[in-house]
């Protein structure tokens, strides 16, 4: 399969299915009289799958604000508690669950919650919506595993014994990595630059045409989680940290280890929410 | 109910069918000569219209383009009724722009079928906004009008946008529009989820809302709106302005004017049975506070005090 036939494929994609547990999660809360969107919106902002949809719904034409919401909490506001309801219930999942799937899984939640901290820690104005392209970051990465399982594999495994880069191999294999498969799909959905750019650029941030600072604190949190051993992103390797994107974020030592510290916290109560997503795959196993 | 017009001549004759309509509770103004009956149609219009096809000097279509071209009566609902043959010839839809029709052979169950469709439909859609689909003002005064006759304590609150032709000047309205739909949609999902079915929102025009809630919702559904409304407004503002704070812009004169941002202000009006008993008087309640409220800075919501509740 080769880019202009992968392009083309991404045009019909519509809906990517998501981990069974969350999706089951969510329809039990639902189904709570008790249930508000805020508190589903808890879960979703933690799905990357779930939360691109709701991305892709509050920006389409439909609701009318293209290319304008990229938080959770925004999307929520605009759509409500019957039009969430709505996706929960018509969402998508793997037929079969992957160890890898929840690897990939975990490894989102974590960027998002790295991005969140370094956004917060460097002042940006919106740190959730960094925090929110940290979490879709790898968009690209569930194209392949759910459109094209075969080639996905090949990469992945071909990675793995050659000990290359994900990217890499995609690249020679496809003629195309998951930074851009996932870039194409996001604004083929609407979904504003702020958040097309990092995705698309999370591995070369200095190439990112606008938002250059917020590709860099992508690129930056991706990195720091691979060395954390936090989740699977598809390869074991620590990529290399590019320097200019380093320079608009340097946090100095103290910062650093202050960061340090806070991640560590916030990824141990994570590290709640994922188990029990395991442990729901081993009870429906 | 409805008053339904009948333009036909030929048919409607029998008196067993003017009964079911009435004992529907509809009434039915018909009259012999269709020249006076199409005369009082466009003075005083009725709430449906049934016109025979083929009336004398092509007055069928006249009436109904006529009808059609008019912006108030636009969404009279028109039904016409057409023989068998004209149902095997075809009619030409664009000379006869109708919302539905009715055979002359068809039976009183039906007509009155396609009677009560045509008039829900006409109530689902006349009404509503064409940029947020909320109802519009009849349906706002029925509404309203409506929960005053009744016993629970409601909250009738008047939504407005501030500073929104400052906006409209300096983005264009296609941004005005994204505005206006991101506060409806506000207002839908906060008061749905606080109000259910005991709330109402209708879109006044414009920039202008009106909402009804419980009473003893009206501060949390308040709180809530101006909160979200505050959070979602900086989306839709440029970079430059918020960091300004305020809109910069010259007027007709050349002078560089300064506006504040874009904000919105909520003007409450308890409504405790017995104190009012016309919708119009909680309307010039509402516009006496609305001029306090706006006249504050940013979002703000008042409630009217004057008359405690319970006095």
């Amino acid at each position: 399969m080769k880019r202009e036939e992968i392009r083309q494929r991404l045009k019909e994609v519509q809906s990517l299915p998501t981990l069974p547990p969350i999706v089951s999660k969510l329809n039990q809360m639902v189904s709570d009289e008790d249930v508000t969107a805020v508190k589903l919106g808890r879960i979703i902002e933690k799905d990357q799958v779930l939360t691109s949809k709701l991305l892709k719904m509050v920006n389409s034409s439909f609701f009318g604000f293209p290319q304008r919401i990229s938080t959770v909490s925004n999307a929520i506001v605009l759509l409500g508690f019957n039009v969430i309801k709505t996706l929960i219930v018509t969402s998508s999942i793997f037929e079969v669950m992957q160890a890898s799937d929840i690897g990939l899984f975990e490894h989102s939640l974590g960027c998002a919650t790295a991005a969140g901290l370094v956004a917060k820690k460097l002042g940006i104005k919106n740190p959730e919506e960094v925090s929110t392209a940290g979490l879709i970051h790898d968009l690209g990465k569930i194209v392949l595993r759910a459109e094209m399982p075969q080639e996905y594999e090949l990469v992945v495994e071909t990675a793995a014994k050659r000990q290359q880069y994900m990217r890499e191999v995609e690249q020679e294999a496809l003629g195309i990595g998951h930074g851009e498969i996932g870039g194409i799909l996001a604004r083929q959905w609407n979904l504003p630059e702020r958040l097309v750019y990092p995705i698309e650029y999370h591995h070369r941030p200095e190439a990112s045409p606008d938002y250059a600072d917020v590709s860099a604190i992508i690129h930056f949190s991706d990195i720091v989680i691979r060395a954390l051993g936090f989740g699977f992103g598809g390869d074991k390797w620590v990529p290399p940290l590019d320097h200019q994107a380093w320079s608009r974020i340097k946090l100095g030592k103290t910062q650093m280890r202050q960061l340090l510290e806070e991640l560590d916290e916030k990824l141990m109560e994570l590290q709640d929410f994922t188990l029990d997503i395991q442990q729901d795959k081993k009870e429906s196993a | 109910m409805a008053r339904i017009a009948l333009v036909t001549p030929d048919h409607f004759k029998r008196a067993d069918e003017r009964l079911c309509l009435e004992a529907r509770g509809h009434t039915v103004v018909a009259n012999a000569d269709v020249a006076r009956s199409l005369e009082g149609i466009l003075a005083d219009p009725p709430d449906l219209l049934i016109i025979q096809k083929g009336l004398h000097r092509h007055m069928d279509q006249e009436v109904i383009l006529a009808l059609k071209n008019n912006l108030q009566l636009a969404l009279l609902p028109i039904l016409l009724m057409v023989s068998e043959r004209d149902l095997a010839v075809g009619l030409d839809w664009a000379s006869y722009p109708v919302d539905d029709l009715i055979s002359e052979q068809a039976s009183i169950e039906e007509i009155i079928t396609r009677i009560d469709l045509a008039l829900s439909r006409a109530r689902r859609v006349a009404d509503n906004n064409p940029l947020t689909k909320l109802p519009g003002n009849s349906s706002i005064l029925k509404t309203i009008q409506s929960m005053l006759e009744q016993a629970e304590p409601r909250a009738v609150a008047y939504v407005d946008i501030d500073n929104f032709k400052p906006y409209n000047d300096k983005y264009g309205f296609s941004r005005g529009d994204e505005v206006i739909r991101m506060v409806s949609r506000i207002l839908v999902n906060v008061i749905q989820e606080h109000a259910g079915a005991g709330g109402f929102i209708g879109h006044i025009g414009g920039d202008d809302f009106v909402f009804m809630v419980p009473l003893e919702k009206t501060e949390t559904v308040c709180r809530e709106v101006l909160t979200n409304f505050t959070a979602l407004i900086p989306l839709f503002l440029d970079e430059e302005d918020i960091e300004a704070g305020c809109f910069v812009s010259k007027d007709r004169q050349g002078n560089v004017r300064s506006f504040p941002l874009t904000s919105l202000s909520i003007a409450v009006v308890p409504c405790v049975p017995g104190h009012y008993s016309h919708y119009g008087e909680v309307a010039s309640t509402a516009a006496a506070l609305k001029k306090k409220v706006k006249a504050l800075e940013g979002s703000n919501f008042l409630i009217d005090r004057r008359r405690p509740a319970g006095d």
